[in-house]
């Protein structure tokens, strides 16, 4: 055992590493076993799960040579969640019946429900990562997380009205506004974290993106409005009588007029768009993690990233690799089937085998589809964002006190999985 | 007892300091370095999940741990620590699967069988303030599911079926079965097919005035949403439809909201009634329509000549649609009508004049073109 390599050294470098092992042995056992207690559990075991994972990649995250630590538990979780429902229900109850009580309303009472719940969701967010970083624990010291959750939603929902107004441009402005709030509220015991994050730090990608996936669409459909004086026929796109299908195809009735140039121009930007900003995203979402990693620091201590973008498109490549062999595989032993299904005279029998191989290669597409994407994106994008960031001034971050605060309770999470924000697992700090 | 020692590193829980150690391990484990010594009890040891090989070891009490990336020590460390993993323990497994069955099994069973015994206990409590823009938000939800089917108002067949309305329902609103006076309207649309909706409204689609014979059996499919409505049927339904997909939807975990409201809509246009609902639903149409002088059985009539000419429509749905139940139905009209014949009047004079009936049918006239709403909905709720 060559133990004298892994263990840190008396004088530690100045630069500290971040080291994870791509190979993950044993994760696929934790997605197996998730998916299928999930499945007789009616989901509930789904915080067990959640927990599971987390403390597989939280310890084999490892910083500086010390694994991070994750102390959370399913029950937690599970608790949070049965009181955030009786929170959420109440709620729900008063939104739905709001829409029958005042006729008036019930048209809106939709666009309300969402705003409600938009707002509720920030907020979930910001006590969720709350609960995430009281349960992380490094160096033996725990990391924790203050400030409002109300403040957050708050300035969320502010900057999501300025980046509609804007039509888009305010995005960037807005993350870097929102990461600045999240890691300046972020502890590390008693140590303060601190972003510089800014939006001009990340508006050249953005704005390649926007360039690109957005704004054809957006003008486009502008020039439409404006064609149509700002008031669009609601006939202008009707189902297509040849086929009786539920296809749309635009009214006849507007051929020849400004409208239908402007709504095949839609189309063309759309199909041409759509497709290129997906694209583009892995290259947004790269670029967007590095400049925030960069502007991160506790006391003199920094991070430093070089995540490339190809780092981000080569998970998503070979995820859909995997998906594509994986879908032939299903349709071969589909098609071995297929001879049962032409049988003239089924008797029970071959009706029950039938019965259990379609459900049994559901539940096998379910599952595959489950552990491939665990193992190809979560795992290597994880993978990626951690072995591309540094410590910079290592030794600054031996002044860190633990804290005394007491540790934030589950039931800042189980809004957020109440209201379905915030996966398992999120990549970035 | 053999002696193992390694390097490690030691965090005393209240700085992030490293501070590099060796470790040895004889029936106590000694933690030695600079300015530090420990002595822990091997029963005090604890151990977090890490990757191999590095290993982590915290005591019980307190924050202090080592980190070590030594397997055979390790090893020897896992071998004389009985509670090495007690704080790690995943028990009670079993019990959480066990626990969250019943849970799930106790919603499903609440949703498919509590949820239609309450809802039938709170549907009579329901004010009719309350009820009346129900109604009026279910109808628009209906209609825009039907493909939004124009409304046929031509005068003077508005005029007998406000007559008609007006008589199948004479001496019930004042007793207070038939709480308001239903709004009755007739839609365009290619499937033969009616329906009761909360608030007392009653839509008739157009096919079923086409497929009806003379008065009596219109009069009937009237009569029998009438009864529907009598018996609070439709607000029952749609508390139940929300009621189940409220909980279904808390035990799957999407509260969204969203899909509750649909689920409504659909529900309260696609699943019948339950067979007593309907038996009573009927029962009340014989009775209504002998009252005003026509014939209860000719309902049966109607009744079976929908379900045969949609046994014959084509298609996978097909088998959805016919029911041996009204079979059954038709029997009891039948049955029912004889038995309730009123003796002073004549049955077969019928409940309209011939004047009033080709009055009625042309509540619908041709359009020009083609009609929208050509898709049907599948929905059988006579």
């Amino acid at each position: 055992m060559n133990q004298f390599e892994t263990v840190p050294q008396p004088a530690p470098s100045r630069i500290g590493i971040i080291e994870f092992e791509r190979r993950a042995r044993g994760l696929t056992g934790i997605v197996v076993k998730g998916f299928l207690l999930s499945l007789v559990t009616f989901s509930i075991y789904r915080f067990w799960y959640i927990s599971n994972l987390r403390r597989f990649f939280w310890s084999r995250t490892i910083v500086a040579g010390s694994p991070a630590e994750y102390l959370g538990t399913g029950k937690e979780l599970f608790l949070g969640f049965v009181v955030a429902l009786a929170v959420l229900v109440p709620v729900y109850l008063v939104l739905f019946l709001l829409g029958f009580a005042i006729p008036t309303l019930a048209p809106f009472a939709a666009p309300i429900s969402f705003l409600f719940l938009f707002v509720l969701g920030q907020y979930a967010l910001f006590r969720g990562r709350r609960y995430r970083a009281s349960r992380t624990r490094w160096r033996g010291i725990r990391l924790g997380q203050d400030g409002s959750g109300f403040a957050y939603a708050g300035r969320a929902s502010l900057w999501w009205i300025a980046t509609i107004l804007t039509l888009g441009l305010a995005f960037p402005f807005m993350r870097a506004a929102l990461e600045r709030f999240r890691i300046d509220h972020t502890l590390v015991g008693q140590s303060r974290m601190h972003s510089t994050a800014t939006g001009r730090s990340i508006l050249l990608p953005w704005l390649m993106f926007y360039f690109v996936g957005l704004l054809p669409i957006l003008a486009s459909l502008l020039a439409l409005l404006a064609a149509s004086g700002f008031d669009l026929p609601s006939d202008l796109l009707i189902q297509d009588p040849a086929t009786e299908k539920s296809k749309l195809i635009f009214n006849p009735a507007y051929a020849g007029t400004s409208l239908s140039l402007y709504g095949t121009i839609v189309v063309v930007a759309a199909s041409v768009s759509i497709p290129l900003a997906l694209i583009l995203i892995p290259y947004y979402r790269a670029r967007e993690i590095r400049a925030f990693l960069n502007a991160t620091n506790l006391g003199a201590a920094r991070l430093t990233s070089a995540l490339r973008a190809r780092q981000f498109y080569w998970p998503y490549f070979l995820y859909i690799l995997a998906l594509l062999g994986f879908l032939i595989a299903l349709g071969i032993v589909f098609a071995l089937l297929l001879p049962l299904l032409a049988e003239e005279k089924p008797t029970v029998a071959t009706q029950a085998t039938l019965l259990a191989a379609t459900i049994l290669l559901y539940l096998t597409t379910l599952l595959g589809f489950a552990v491939i994407y665990v193992r190809l994106v979560t795992l290597r994008l994880w993978h990626a964002v951690a072995t591309t960031t540094r410590i910079e001034n290592l030794p600054a971050l031996e002044a860190v006190l633990a804290s005394s605060r007491p540790p934030a309770s589950g039931l800042n999470e189980g809004l957020a999985d109440a209201l379905d924000v915030g996966g398992a697992i999120e990549i970035g700090f | 007892m053999e002696t193992h020692s390694t390097t490690g590193t030691f965090f005393d829980g209240v700085t992030a300091r490293p501070r590099p150690v060796t470790l040895r391990l004889t029936f106590r484990l000694e933690i030695l370095g600079e300015d530090l010594r420990r002595d822990w009890s091997l029963l005090d040891l604890r151990v977090a999940e890490t990757a191999p090989p590095l290993m982590r070891v915290l005591h019980a009490e307190g924050q202090e741990s080592i980190e070590f990336a030594d397997v055979a020590f390790g090893e020897a460390l896992k071998a004389r620590c009985p509670d090495l993993h007690r704080s790690e323990r995943q028990g009670g497994l079993t019990r959480l699967v066990l626990w969250s069955v019943a849970a799930g099994m106790t919603v499903v069973l609440a949703a498919l069988y509590g949820v239609p015994a309450a809802s039938g206990l709170l549907a009579p409590l329901v004010p009719g303030a309350l009820e009346a823009p129900l109604g009026r938000s279910v109808e628009t939800q209906i209609v825009a599911l039907l493909g939004d089917p124009p409304l046929c108002n031509e005068a003077p067949a508005r005029a007998v079926l406000d007559r008609l309305t007006a008589r199948l329902t004479e001496g019930m609103t004042k007793d207070g079965a038939l709480p308001p006076v239903p709004q009755v309207s007739v839609r365009r649309h290619a499937v033969a097919n009616a329906m009761a909706l909360p608030g007392a409204r009653v839509i008739l689609l157009s096919d079923i005035v086409a497929k009806a014979r003379n008065g009596d059996e219109l009069a009937g499919i009237l009569a029998h949403e009438f009864g529907h409505v009598a018996a609070r049927d439709p607000i029952r339904a749609v508390i139940t439809a929300g009621g189940t997909s409220f909980l279904l939807s808390l035990v799957l975990g999407d509260l969204t909201g969203s899909t509750v409201l649909v689920t409504i809509g659909q529900a309260a246009i696609s699943a019948g009634y339950s067979r007593d609902a309907e038996r009573a639903a009927d029962a009340f149409a014989v009775a209504a329509v002998q009252r005003a002088g026509g014939d209860g059985a000719a309902l049966a009539a109607i009744l079976e000549r929908i379900t045969e000419t949609e046994d014959e429509k084509p298609g996978a749905t097909s088998f959805l649609r016919s029911h041996p139940f009204t079979a059954e139905r038709a029997a009891r009209i039948r049955a029912l009508a004889r038995t309730g014949q009123v003796s002073d009047r004549p049955s077969g004079a019928g409940i309209l004049s011939e004047a009033e009936w080709q009055s009625l049918r042309g509540i619908c006239p041709e359009p020009e073109g083609k009609g929208v709403g050509k898709k049907g909905a599948p929905s059988e709720k006579l």
